[in-house]
């Protein structure tokens, strides 16, 4: 068991003058389930690198496990001191399959070969992963993928275990296995984990302590005062009072005999689908239960089985480079839609290539005060923080004006205030250019002015849910 | 010197990887452009203006990692991604992988992995092309060809080469440098 | 037979045969690697695409060289064999050999420092994952009315972005997976390098030597 300690951190982003991590002082509690809380952004995930030997340390005496730093621990032993789960479950691994992955990390703790096969069997017989053990990496589920992640870190037999969002896209189901066993670890095992996550919903009966990120600093609660904390906090409820469609709505996208799947998993099991023109649909179901992989069927950018109709007209029929202004997808990672390198650029190809010219120079001015973007005019797009991303991600594609946009988690990392500004720009822009708004979104509040419908994704069906209006 | 470290290596191998995938879609075009030149005896010819987009994977890693040995190692990985991809040339797209790659090399190498620039870039199409055209004499027997056809030749190299591994690397290279993902070029 | 001496015999032999004029030599590996080929398995449409690649290429390179140039007869004969040996041999290479123990085999064999031979294989094992993002890369492209071309900057612009992201995201996974640069390391799959192989390789080396040699004009 190693005791993990941080003393007078302070730790500066390159180009930033403020400290993201301010003379920070934390002990995590031996063989307790920590959950490290916060803002998006502020630094827990920076936090955790620092303390798992990823990042370099200017004073490596501010981090310690049992008082000695993580450069002084032998090399082949500090993966055995500290481990780290992250957030993108398919960028951790470097070999193929899971058994060449755990061999792979075996031979770097310079493991016998002959005790190989045994210590990689238990280890995936206690995460319940022993089926998986002949797959491809690549082709597993991410809530599958993220449970060979904690698999290696069981065989590493690691005393402290670092999660950074390890749930972001993953099912629900898998999340709850992996809850299970990271509290098994902590009670049977000793072992000492500390868990990164803005949103707190989901953990009051699994956690031991609240370790909360604040500016720069973090308080650390007993188990009393993190029940207190918890007792406290209501999960963000759907506040929204949607119609049921009716049969007499114009269609602008027709799925028939849609089936989406992973792999051989099915995500949609065959169904037919309808969504309404000039109307704002909004997608609600668990994490990686296939929403994002509809999103990408429908901008012909994924697989599935069935057809989808645009207008009557099948989708994969029509020019690849017409439909694209047709039906329009604002990703989910807002770095992914730019092409350019500063914000004038990026808003300059939107006005070139928009469907309307409704835009002039004092419009758009006007849209970047109420964002709060004003002045940025030159700045290099990947320098803008999260928040401020998206919503110039938002508003470009605004400015295309596609007859379809498809929104997927378009509020990710925004403030309450950020949120409404948004959903009245995207009202007003939405009445009067006529558009259809299909969105996923796991930000509830603030929705009720702008949703219509409500498609519901549970047990791999899809389904309007809502009142009838009688008429 | 700046060592190779697990991160470069990783880069230069996506990096190749990727330039292998946006090349895929060349193939057919290398084919239609060989069959309608075959005729006429003139299929070399597809080749050398196709030559540019094969080697541009060296400059381009030989810019962005900055570490001796990158753009022989970038190109070198291409070609081993198109062997495994498929390609049916094997064995001799590894040599020609080295080959190109010690070719854009040689700029960096002429220019002391200092400068960064319009300068190097210049220099390492031009040494390219003089490498690589070197070793088709050989390989490919273009040393049995008439003296005027092999300086059309070497002229569509070079002007291919220099159009993709030059004019174009340094294109991506600004937009590299203005978001700050490279160090600014002078 | 060993994958990383079978790569230095296949890359020996394509270098030196790209400097010789022996036809009967190149016909004797075309011969040999084609029953090798055969022994081991390799499907028939594979090989069909094989002889029929080279076979359009050498027929072309061959018409060309005598339209434009002055080559013999026994020139055009080497050229057309050679573009045949190149492509058995990267076959009879790629068909016969499994990435992974090429790797391993550089390795332990071949001594090529770890980060290389993990750090390459982290990388091709991202393979789909590429794809899926220069489809993605273009797609967004075109929502925005741009279409990027082989020749757009843009294009390389962003998959370089993604690929430094990858990059520092795969190298911090391996390094908390316990891989230490130039550590010591165990090794879960020996990959046998036999005196047999030695032989082997050695023997057919020296006997292509005296093929040649003989062939000599």
């Amino acid at each position: 068991m190693a005791v993990v300690n941080v003393t007078h951190l302070t730790y500066h982003y390159a180009h930033q003058s403020k400290p993201v991590l301010n003379d920070l002082n934390v002990t995590f509690p031996t063989g307790k389930f920590s959950l490290l809380t916060g803002a998006s952004g502020g630094g827990k995930s920076t936090l955790l690198k620092l303390m798992a030997g990823l990042m370099p340390l200017s004073d490596t005496g501010t981090i310690t496990y049992d008082g000695r730093p993580w450069s002084s621990i032998p090399a082949g032993q500090r993966s055995q001191t500290v481990a780290m789960l992250f957030q993108e479950p398919s960028l951790q691994f470097t070999m193929d399959t899971v058994e060449n992955e755990c061999r792979f990390v075996l031979e770097n703790l310079q493991v016998d070969p002959a005790t190989m096969p045994d210590r990689i069997a238990a280890s995936l017989a206690f995460i319940g992963i022993t089926a998986l053990r002949h797959r491809n990496l690549m082709t597993l589920s991410g809530g599958e993928q993220q449970k060979v992640a904690l698999a290696i870190i069981v065989a590493m037999d690691s005393d402290v275990i670092l999660l950074d969002e390890p749930f972001a896209s993953i099912d629900p189901i898998a999340r709850q296995v992996l809850l299970d066993k990271l509290v098994a670890l902590c009670t049977d095992h000793g072992k000492t984990i500390v868990l990164a996550d803005h949103d707190l919903s989901g953990y009051a009966e699994w956690v031991d302590h609240l370790a909360v990120l604040e500016h720069g600093q973090v308080n650390l609660l007993s188990p009393s005062e993190t029940q207190a904390r918890f007792a406290n906090f209501t999960p963000a409820k759907l506040a929204i009072h949607p119609a049921m469609p009716r049969p007499t709505n114009p269609i602008v996208l027709q799925g028939s005999q849609i089936r989406l799947y992973q792999g051989d998993r099915d995500l949609i099991k065959p169904q037919n689908l309808a969504f309404y023109e000039h109307k704002t649909t909004l997608i609600t179901g668990p994490n990686g239960s296939g929403k994002s992989t509809l999103f990408r069927a429908l901008v012909r950018l994924g697989h599935y089985q069935g057809t989808f109709n645009y207008h009557e007209t099948n989708i994969q029929k029509i020019r690849q480079r017409r439909y694209a202004r047709q039906v329009s997808l604002m990703f989910q990672t807002a770095a992914a839609q730019f092409l350019n390198v500063t914000v004038a650029e990026e808003l300059a190809l939107s006005l070139k290539y928009g469907r309307t010219k409704d835009f002039p120079s004092e419009r758009i001015d006007q849209l970047l005060e109420r964002l709060d973007l004003s002045g940025r005019h030159d700045q290099v797009l990947y320098s803008l923080s999260s928040g401020q991303q998206k919503k110039l991600q938002l508003l470009c594609m605004l400015i295309m004006a596609p007859p379809v946009l498809l929104l997927d988690e378009p509020f990710k990392g925004l403030d309450l205030a950020s949120v409404t500004t948004v959903v009245a720009i995207l009202r007003e822009i939405q009445a009067e250019f006529k558009l259809t708004l299909i969105l996923v979104s796991h930000q509830l509040s603030g929705l009720d002015d702008l949703v219509d419908y409500h498609l519901q994704l549970d047990h791999q069906h899809l389904q309007y849910v809502g009142v009838f209006h009688e008429s | 010197m700046k060592a190779w470290h697990l991160r470069d290596i990783i880069l230069v191998t996506i990096l190749a990887i990727f330039m292998g995938v946006i090349f895929f879609v060349i193939g057919p075009v290398y084919t239609i452009l060989s069959a309608a030149l075959a005729p006429a005896g003139l299929q070399p010819l597809a080749n050398e203006i196709l030559l540019g987009i094969w080697v541009m994977a060296g400059p381009l890693a030989g810019f962005i990692i900055r570490i001796p040995g990158a753009a022989t190692l970038g190109e070198l990985l291409g070609a081993v991604v198109e062997m495994f991809l498929g390609g049916v040339w094997g064995a001799s797209t590894l040599i020609s992988g080295v080959v190109q790659g010690f070719g854009s090399e040689l700029g960096f190498i002429l220019t002391g992995y200092k400068r960064y620039n319009w300068l190097t870039l210049v220099i390492s199409a031009l040494t390219t092309t003089i490498v690589t055209f070197t070793w088709s004499l050989f390989k490919e027997g273009y040393a049995s060809y008439h003296l005027g056809f092999l300086a059309m030749l070497f002229t569509v190299r070079f002007i291919s080469v220099f159009l993709f591994g030059g004019v174009l690397t340094k294109l991506i290279t600004n937009l590299l440098s203005r978001a700050h993902v490279v160090k600014n070029v002078r | 037979m060993n994958p990383s001496l079978k790569l230095a015999w296949v890359v020996l032999l394509a270098l030196e045969l790209s400097f010789t004029q022996v036809w009967t030599v190149n016909v004797v590996l075309i011969v040999i690697c084609l029953a090798l080929m055969i022994w081991r398995r390799v499907a028939i449409k594979r090989l069909l695409w094989l002889t029929g690649v080279p076979l359009f290429f050498a027929s072309a390179l061959v018409w060309s060289l005598t339209l434009q140039g002055s080559a013999s007869h026994h020139f055009l004969i080497v050229i057309f064999t050679r573009m045949f040996v190149y492509v058995y041999l990267g076959g009879l290479f790629t068909q016969t050999t499994d990435p992974l123990t090429l790797t391993r085999s550089l390795e332990q064999n071949a001594h090529l420092p770890a980060k290389f031979a993990y750090g390459f294989l982290a990388a091709f094992n991202l393979m789909p994952k590429i794809k899926a993002e220069v489809a993605s890369i273009k797609a967004a492209a075109l929502m925005r009315g741009q279409v990027l071309h082989v020749w757009s900057p843009q294009l390389y612009f962003k998959a370089i972005l993604t690929a430094m992201h990858w990059s520092d995201q795969l190298s911090l996974a391996m390094v908390s997976h316990g891989f230490v640069e130039g550590a010591p390391r165990t090794h879960a799959a020996v990959i046998p390098l036999r005196h047999r192989d030695w032989w082997l390789t050695g023997g057919s080396l020296v006997l292509i030597q005296v093929g040649l040699f003989i062939g000599l004009p």
